[in-house]
């Protein structure tokens, strides 16, 4: 069962020449209990998906989808304020900077306890007060910080960045989301905090089901227990897929291109050039048409000036003209 | 923080050391003698004027000199006034506290006004109520505080009568004037008419406070509303809010104490400004207070009375300004990590 549903998502910002699609027709499927990976270059409208879900919106992007639904509501026919209401209840968001997610002049102690609901206080006023500390916390604990005191006492900027996104990650837990949505959240750590955070989360995901949307950049370094990886370019969706299917036999020279340009599959000679996907990311206001890797794309064609639908081999889907291997029986 | 403490208490008190040698040396720069600049005593005394001389070391080198000086202004001996004969420290204490009486009220007011419009301002960015708002506390802060002064007296005093033209109380009420500040002397005193000279002392306050907050209340409307504007863009503000806690909660726990941060630094150099507008205001007001004290000391060539009271205002302003600081370190914990970090 999905979860959440997105189809067709577009924002559009006005530009100089008319309007500018950030994100152009991107569909999303998340199952309950599901960890699903979307990667992307920087740029490529991977925050702004998460941004559009949460309904962080700026009142200049203009946000349409044909479908964009959370469970049984239809986000979009929500006002603010109800909306608000169902994605601070059910969603969570961590951040790649988490320093900068928590007030500077307020104690980790203070925004901790703040975040848990008060429906699930017992007792009157100073039976709750202690009811709220010792959860408080027991989410600590949960994230894996044995020394509460020190760290409920402290304020953020005493705090290094992976025990940052720990208590972030624990502020979003606190009401037990069932989404958790992951923005690059170890982009800026070293390897042994990132695995430390992964494995945190994929505790969380077995534990008690919810789901976790991870936002990365690269291919090479999601989660062990990703079910799904969506690649993104240019705000268009290029291939959705098992990390198997993408890893072992990717269909969109796009993923492709990301899997020989990672560093982890060389064994290419000394003092030979590195692959890289020829020319850059274009820039918002020169966006080509049709598929958006096209000018970067080793296998384009003329067909590809009109964008491909999204195809799908079994679970395997694509948006690409000319795949990477013969595919016969696709609809 | 306790060694911040030190290091400012003591720039502090070298400041106002600092300050002592600079009256010094003006004693010795006005016109006229320089004993009789410092201690009020005109040659023409006789007795008391050599008697003088002993005490102020006059013979003697600048050094002695200086110390004599210090010693006197320690021990609260100011010199005498040369027009009145009256000590000057005993006639500053009562100005300073009419003085304080005004500058609180003021601050008070621009403090409890200014802060929930400029965040009122902030929130409705660009709304019609934010431009209304900053429209009127830039005009408001464009005027100057003599004629704002001049122009309130005429319409509330003159044509309005809601309030007298000068003064601080009708002097039929026989308050004695203990600390200066009218309020705590009518609430000190035995008068069987206490509550209508508490009202008559309120009739003669409003305006003068009201002029006075004019220029602190525009700018803190507007350093809130800047600084609120700023935080509302910052990381934390947009994940609070994504956490669904409620918009006044939001404004309340997390944008107030960290807009207040802005505003608290500010505070120092608006009690500055407060203090060169309140000169003015007590000499059109007539107010009894340090500031109108000296501008009359000016015009009589009171050498005394003028630095005694350049003197507590100065020192006035420096207290207030270190004790900002201090209160600024202790409430917002990352600024005293970038007091140590940065060096």
């Amino acid at each position: 069962m999905n979860i959440l549903d997105i189809r067709n998502l577009t924002i559009e910002i006005d530009g100089d020449n008319g309007p500018i699609r950030l994100v152009d027709k991107l569909s999303l499927q998340i199952a309950e209990g599901e960890i699903h990976t979307l990667v992307g270059e920087s740029g490529s409208g991977k925050s702004l998906l998460a941004k559009a879900i949460l309904g962080f919106i700026n009142p200049r992007w203009r946000v349409t989808a044909d479908r964009l639904w959370w469970r049984h509501y239809d986000l979009l026919a929500l006002n603010p304020e109800q909306r608000r209401v169902v994605t601070g209840r059910d969603m969570a968001m961590i951040f790649q900077n988490p320093g900068s997610y928590l007030d500077p002049n307020a104690s980790i102690g203070a925004q901790l306890q703040e975040c848990i609901p008060s429906g699930d206080l017992k007792g009157l006023y100073l039976r709750r007060r202690a009811d709220r500390k010792t959860r408080a916390e027991r989410l600590l604990h949960r994230v894996g910080i044995k020394d509460h005191d020190a760290v409920m006492q402290a304020y953020p900027f005493e705090l290094s960045d992976g025990v940052a996104q720990k208590v972030s990650i624990a502020m979003a837990i606190a009401h037990n989301p069932k989404l958790l949505i992951a923005d690059e959240p170890t982009t800026a750590m070293e390897p042994q905090t990132r695995s430390q955070i992964y494995r945190l989360l994929s505790k969380l995901n077995a534990s008690q089901g919810m789901s976790v949307l991870m936002i990365t950049q690269d291919l090479t370094a999601i989660m062990p227990e990703t079910k799904r990886i969506s690649m993104v370019y240019c705000g268009q969706l290029m291939e959705v897929g098992t990390p198997q299917q993408l890893l072992e036999q990717p269909l969109h020279p796009y993923t492709e291109a990301m899997l020989s340009m990672s560093l982890a599959n060389h064994n290419t000679p000394v003092k030979t050039r590195l692959p890289t996907l020829g020319g850059s990311i274009p820039t918002m206001a020169n966006l080509p048409i049709g598929c958006r890797l096209g000018p970067r794309c080793q296998h384009a064609r003329r067909a590809c000036i009109d964008t491909p639908r999204l195809r799908k081999l079994k679970q395997h889907q694509f948006a690409c003209h000319y795949p990477l291997i013969e595919v016969k029986n696709y609809d | 923080m306790i060694r911040y403490s030190i290091r400012r208490l003591l720039l502090l008190l070298i400041t106002l050391w600092l300050l002592t040698v600079l009256m010094f040396v003006l004693h010795h720069l006005f016109p006229g003698d320089t004993l009789t600049n410092m201690s009020g005593i005109r040659q023409s005394d006789g007795v008391a004027y050599q008697q003088a001389q002993q005490h102020y070391a006059m013979p003697q080198s600048w050094l002695s000199q200086y110390w004599q000086f210090f010693l006197h202004l320690l021990h609260g001996d100011w010199g005498q006034s040369l027009v009145t004969q009256r000590g000057v420290f005993a006639d500053i204490m009562p100005q300073l506290g009419a003085t304080l009486e005004l500058t609180i009220m003021a601050m008070t007011l621009s403090l409890v006004i200014g802060v929930p419009m400029g965040m009122y301002a902030a929130v409705q960015q660009r709304g019609p109520l934010d431009r209304v708002i900053m429209g009127v506390s830039l005009s408001a802060y464009s005027i100057p505080a003599f004629w704002l002064a001049q122009l309130a007296l005429l319409l509330f005093a003159v044509k309005l009568g809601w309030a007298p033209i000068s003064g601080q109380l009708n002097p039929l009420f026989n308050i004695t004037p203990v600390t200066g500040s009218v309020i705590i002397d009518i609430l000190l005193s035995d008068s069987p008419y206490r509550g209508a000279a508490l009202k008559d002392a309120l009739q003669h306050l409003w305006l003068p406070v009201l002029v006075l907050s004019s220029i602190p209340l525009t700018m803190l409307i507007r350093i809130t509303r800047n600084a609120t504007l700023d935080v509302l863009q910052q990381n934390y503000l947009r994940a609070a809010r994504s956490r669904g806690l409620s918009e006044s909660r939001i404004m309340v726990k997390h944008v107030m104490p960290n807009a207040m941060q802005v505003i608290v630094r500010q505070l120092g150099l608006q009690f500055s400004l407060l203090m060169s507008n309140i000169i003015i205001i007590e000499t059109i007001f007539n107010w009894p207070g340090i500031g109108s004290s000296l501008i009359k000391s000016i015009y009589e060539r009171d050498y005394p009375v003028m630095l005694g009271g350049l003197f507590t205002l100065a020192a006035l302003i420096l207290l207030v300004n270190v004790a900002v600081e201090l209160y600024h370190a202790w409430r917002y914990p990352q600024v005293r990590k970038e007091l140590y970090a940065e060096r």
